[in-house]
């Protein structure tokens, strides 16, 4: 069973992450947190030496994850230590392909089967999927699709044609944590994506607060949203105090699900 | 090989190649594999580029007899391709002139770039004075402090320098915030990138408008050896004056191709920009293709004297013609060629670039009472005018005095 099949119809809220961020250990509590709180999605993000499409916030993230040496084992060993306390949070992994491609496909996949839901490879394309989509979904593993400003309508639709999961709606052009909200555009756009897929759509990047998160449901069609660059913005922000840091993260996610 | 073809039409030579970019540019990518498409059977278009290339240019340039350093040789009959003569002193105005003529063509108003030595940010400024485009160039900041003259002459002709302060702040670092300016300013921008690297259609595009090097080489070299050459030696750091050589010779299989690499410090250091030496196949900037990477996939950093050569990545193209074994790579130090660099200028009366002295190492190496009887092109890419300060820093020379 692949708990993205159980998402709510409204009210999504999937948190992204960088494992191994600010370190291997310090990481697993801020999952821990994360998981504690039962989002709907956690998106644990593999790092990267090049994050091409990441704003300055999570590329600081996973630099720093990277200096201390994390590898792409100890990244999939957090997610299944993480995992026993998953419950019906679906868990995505968020990464590029070379992750992947150097790790070997099959054995990526073998290595998280049974624990991840979902992937979302940044920069695998839908003329370059084919191969990598068939094996995850043998494998009950779905590709979740990217959607963004730029895919017209006949692009959407042969990019959504059998999608699973939910669908990632890019909320401008640019890169994460970056843009500002235009909701008149999103909502246009996500109209499209409903009328060539049923699965549940949600925004990211650039959603920074509860104020665009409410905003967001209030004048959108949005199913839900994603964050990721403000949740580690806040590390930043709180001067890289650590206790501090996990309070705030606590607290910050609380406030998101209220309604 | 029978007759060359490469790529195919999702862009892949071979196994190398691919379109490996977020979704937010795919749609760009495809309006552009299209446009380059139509616009290279657009008989004004080849006339307005000609044109160009004859008058603003200075094309075509000579394919000059070395024969001095063919006598020192004491082996085969050396010909320099001299597209260090360009306008702008390298190789990289021809590529310019070809891309911004498109992106007029599909109505962009703003051309960023990427540039490692500052040659391709020079061509690229230049088209874009030329053709009165606003031009933002990404530089590593390791990049501008060794290329300064590039950096002032950039500047002069009216271009934004953004300095790039992530990872080791050259030329890799460059691509990727070239990249993410990109993703961000996608409608209105249009990406002139300077090799033969990045996500298709750019390494057929950049192949295509650097192939006149090849094709004047080949009909010059007919004139005047009544035959073909037996070798052609270019230097590859993404590979954009090697493709641009090669690539009308992929079907004459009596000539040998070889590619010469940045070994930097050494091909089995860490200190390395040579590629296919030493790096495996993997995914950076948009393409399958040779990579220097660790166990996990992370990128490593390059190393080279020669910031131009200074990249972890290689186009695919070459990764192909490695791999169907059409072409030979070798990798050359800092140190030989920076010897090369000083034994160039002393024979020929020709200051060549630090890149092409690498290729210029490969032939003092390995044609020294060798290969008699034979003819050598080789492509004499840039002018080393931009380097002065580096190689005097490295010989011991104060420039201050």
């Amino acid at each position: 069973m692949n708990n993205l099949d159980k998402l709510p119809s409204k009210n999504i809220l999937s948190l992204f992450m960088t494992c191994g961020f600010p370190s291997l250990s310090q990481s697993r509590k801020v999952f821990q947190t994360i998981q504690n709180n039962q989002p709907h999605i956690i998106e644990f993000g593999l790092p990267f030496s090049d994050p091409m499409a990441d704003g300055l916030v999570i590329q600081e993230a996973n630099k720093l994850a990277l200096k201390k040496g994390l590898s792409t084992n100890q990244s999939i060993n957090l997610i299944k230590s993480i995992s026993k306390n998953k419950g019906d949070t679906s868990y995505v992994i968020m990464c590029y392909i070379n992750t992947v491609i150097k790790y070997g496909v099959s054995q990526f996949i073998k290595s998280i089967k049974g624990t991840v839901d979902g992937m979302i490879i940044v920069d695998l394309p839908f003329e370059e999927e084919k191969d990598i989509r068939e094996q995850l979904e043998n494998n009950g593993i779905y590709l979740i699709k990217l959607i963004s400003p730029m895919t017209d309508s006949n692009r959407a639709k042969r990019l959504l044609h059998k999608s699973k999961g939910f669908i990632y709606y890019i909320s401008s052009t640019g890169i994460t944590g970056s843009n500002k909200l235009n909701h008149k555009e999103i909502n246009q756009n996500i109209k499209i994506i409903k009328k060539h897929s049923s699965i549940p759509v949600l925004v990211g990047f650039g959603i920074k607060s509860k104020n665009d998160v409410d905003s967001l449901s209030k004048k959108t069609l949005t199913d839900g949203v994603i964050i990721g660059s403000a949740l580690i913005q806040m590390y930043f922000d709180l001067k890289m105090n650590f206790s501090n840091y996990l309070k705030s993260l606590d607290k910050f996610i609380k406030n998101l699900k209220i309604n | 090989m029978s007759n060359y073809n490469e790529p195919n039409k999702t862009g892949r030579f071979g196994q190398f190649g691919g379109m490996y970019v977020s979704e937010t540019l795919m749609p760009l990518l495809i309006e552009l594999d299209q446009a380059y498409s139509k616009i290279k059977k657009d008989k004004n278009f080849q006339k307005e580029l000609k044109d160009l290339f004859n008058n603003y240019v200075g094309r075509p340039s000579p394919l000059f007899h070395a024969a001095n350093i063919s006598k020192y040789l004491n082996g085969p009959k050396v010909y320099f391709k001299r597209d260090e003569l360009n306008h702008t002193g390298a190789h990289k105005i021809n590529n310019c002139l070809g891309q911004i003529l498109l992106a007029k063509k599909m109505g962009k108003t703003r051309i960023i770039a990427e540039t490692g030595a500052g040659q391709h940010g020079v061509a690229t400024a230049t088209v874009c004075a030329l053709f009165g485009l606003e031009c933002h160039i990404y530089m590593g900041s390791k990049d501008i402090i060794r290329q300064k003259p590039n950096v002032f002459r950039m500047k002069l002709l009216g271009a934004n320098i953004i300095p790039v302060e992530s990872g080791s702040k050259s030329l890799k670092d460059a691509m990727n915030e070239a990249l993410r300016d990109w993703i961000k300013n996608v409608r209105d921008t249009f990406y002139i990138i300077g090799s033969t690297a990045g996500p298709h259609p750019y390494p057929k595009m950049v192949r295509d408008f650097q192939s006149i090097i090849g094709i004047e080489a080949r009909a010059q070299i007919l004139v005047q050896e009544k035959k073909l050459p037996d070798f052609l030696i270019a230097c590859v750091g993404g590979g954009s004056n090697a493709m641009g050589l090669f690539y009308p010779f992929l079907n004459d299989k009596k000539v040998s191709i070889i590619g010469v690499e940045a070994a930097g410090k050494g091909a089995k250091t860490n200190e390395t920009a040579a590629t296919m030496t030493s790096g495996t196949p993997g995914i950076l900037h948009g393409s399958y293709s040779y990579v220097l990477q660790d166990s996990d996939g992370q990128i490593k950093e390059a190393h080279s004297i020669s910031a131009g050569l200074d990249y972890p990545g290689v186009g695919p193209e070459h990764s192909h013609l490695k791999k169907s074994q059409r072409a030979k790579y070798f990798g050359i130090t800092d140190k030989e060629a920076l010897k090369a660099f000083q034994l160039c200028s002393k024979l020929e009366g020709i200051i060549p670039a630090l890149e092409p002295s690498h290729a210029l190492a490969y032939l003092f190496k390995a044609f020294k009472n060798k290969h008699k009887n034979k003819v050598v092109i080789l492509n004499l890419c840039g002018r080393g005018d931009k380097d002065l300060f580096t190689a005097a820093k490295e010989l011991g020379f104060d420039t201050d005095e």
